[in-house]
């Protein structure tokens, strides 16, 4: 078996610490490399402790709680929408079509004015 | 004979999701808090509905909003936003199949819905710089790599959450959203590249660029507040 250069298993490196390769087969050939290779390993720490520091501080950081104007705002919205959508309430857009003629016989017009085409379009509410 | 497979397969060969077909995650990691119910979606009322959906979907509220805070990057239009993806989750969870990832649901129609409707309004900021693979990063060999905290990571943690969050602000948006949605909400590569609406392999090259950026901004900041000493890390 060649064994795969450190320029291909650095490749791989990211989503072997992310957990991320579905493919046993090339996790496999990475976990060998990384068992002889001491500038991979090194270099795969270094990875996973970048990633270990960023999770960390982001998750400490990031943790915000909707103010609780959002949440009657939202709570207000599903209200409206579900009542729309209990009554049956759709949107719809009618576009009706009319055909005109226009007879004029010894200076006497006749117009005739009917439809011809009427198209109902639902739309669900946005 | 297998030596071959790793270097013939490149990363961003990984399972790539088509982008364009409708969201169908995994079943419900247990973590993300779906539901495992089975629901009739053609016999359920409306009314049944709008309950199942206030059950399950306005849980992740808080969680949805301070991603909408890294998204827009101010409260006004971060409210509006999650206001805007409950009222179009609403509407379209008939559409949800239940048993799936909801949270990822729900963040596909958060990320949708900034990216179509209020990054039109913005100054786009620039577009980060090629996305071509750049996985190597340079001198790896001069961090440590026993066991114990090296200095720089303790200044790290040393810094005000203001400045964590600042940074995540300043680094490119593709970047900030593929970092936040891994490394805070913890989603798969699949999973982000069917919230986002790109392949697998772009948003390993983005999480790795964007992490690599928020580092060494970081890094810049605790240089500056003195808990880093010396030059370039």
């Amino acid at each position: 078996m060649t064994p795969i250069s450190c320029e291909v298993c650095q490749e791989w490196l990211v989503p072997f610490f992310d957990n991320q390769i579905e493919d046993s087969a090339v996790f496999n050939e990475i976990a060998f490399h990384l068992q002889d290779c001491a500038d991979c390993r090194a270099q795969l720490e270094f990875e996973r402790r970048t990633v270990e520091v960023i999770r960390a501080l982001l998750t400490r950081s990031c943790c915000e709680t909707a103010p609780t104007n959002l949440q009657e705002r939202v709570a207000h919205q599903l209200h409206l929408l579900q009542l729309q959508q209990l009554a049956g309430f759709t949107q719809t857009e009618i576009i009706r079509q009319y055909r005109r003629t226009e007879i004029t016989i010894d200076g006497e017009t006749q117009i005739e004015i009917e439809t011809s085409h009427e198209i109902r379009r639902d739309f669900p509410l946005a | 004979m297998v030596s071959k497979k790793a270097a013939d397969k490149k990363p961003e060969n990984l399972p790539v999701e088509d982008a364009a077909h409708p969201l169908e995650l995994e079943a419900s990691d247990p973590k993300s808090g779906g539901e495992l119910v089975r629901v009739d979606r053609e016999k359920e009322s409306a009314a049944e509905r709008t309950k199942r959906f206030e059950r399950d979907a306005l849980q992740y509220m808080n969680q949805l909003y301070a991603a909408a805070l890294r998204y827009t990057r101010n409260p006004d239009d971060a409210q509006d936003l999650v206001q805007d993806t409950y009222a179009k989750a609403y509407t379209s969870f008939h559409q949800f199949e239940p048993g799936t990832n909801l949270k990822a649901w729900l963040y596909r129609v958060l990320t949708t819905t900034f990216i179509n409707t209020y990054r039109k309004d913005q100054r786009r900021p620039q577009r980060a710089d090629s996305e071509i693979e750049d996985w190597q990063l340079a001198d790896a060999a001069s961090h440590t790599s026993d066991q114990g905290k090296s200095a720089e990571e303790v200044a790290l943690e040393n810094l005000p959450d203001s400045d964590i969050k600042r940074a995540l602000h300043e680094i490119p948006e593709e970047f900030r959203i593929a970092v936040y949605l891994a490394d805070v909400e913890g989603f798969s590569y699949k999973e982000i590249a069917e919230i986002v609406g790109v392949p697998a392999g772009t948003v390993m090259s983005r999480l790795h660029r964007g992490r690599k950026q928020l580092r060494d901004k970081l890094t810049e900041y605790a240089r500056e507040l003195g808990y880093v000493k010396g030059g370039k890390p």
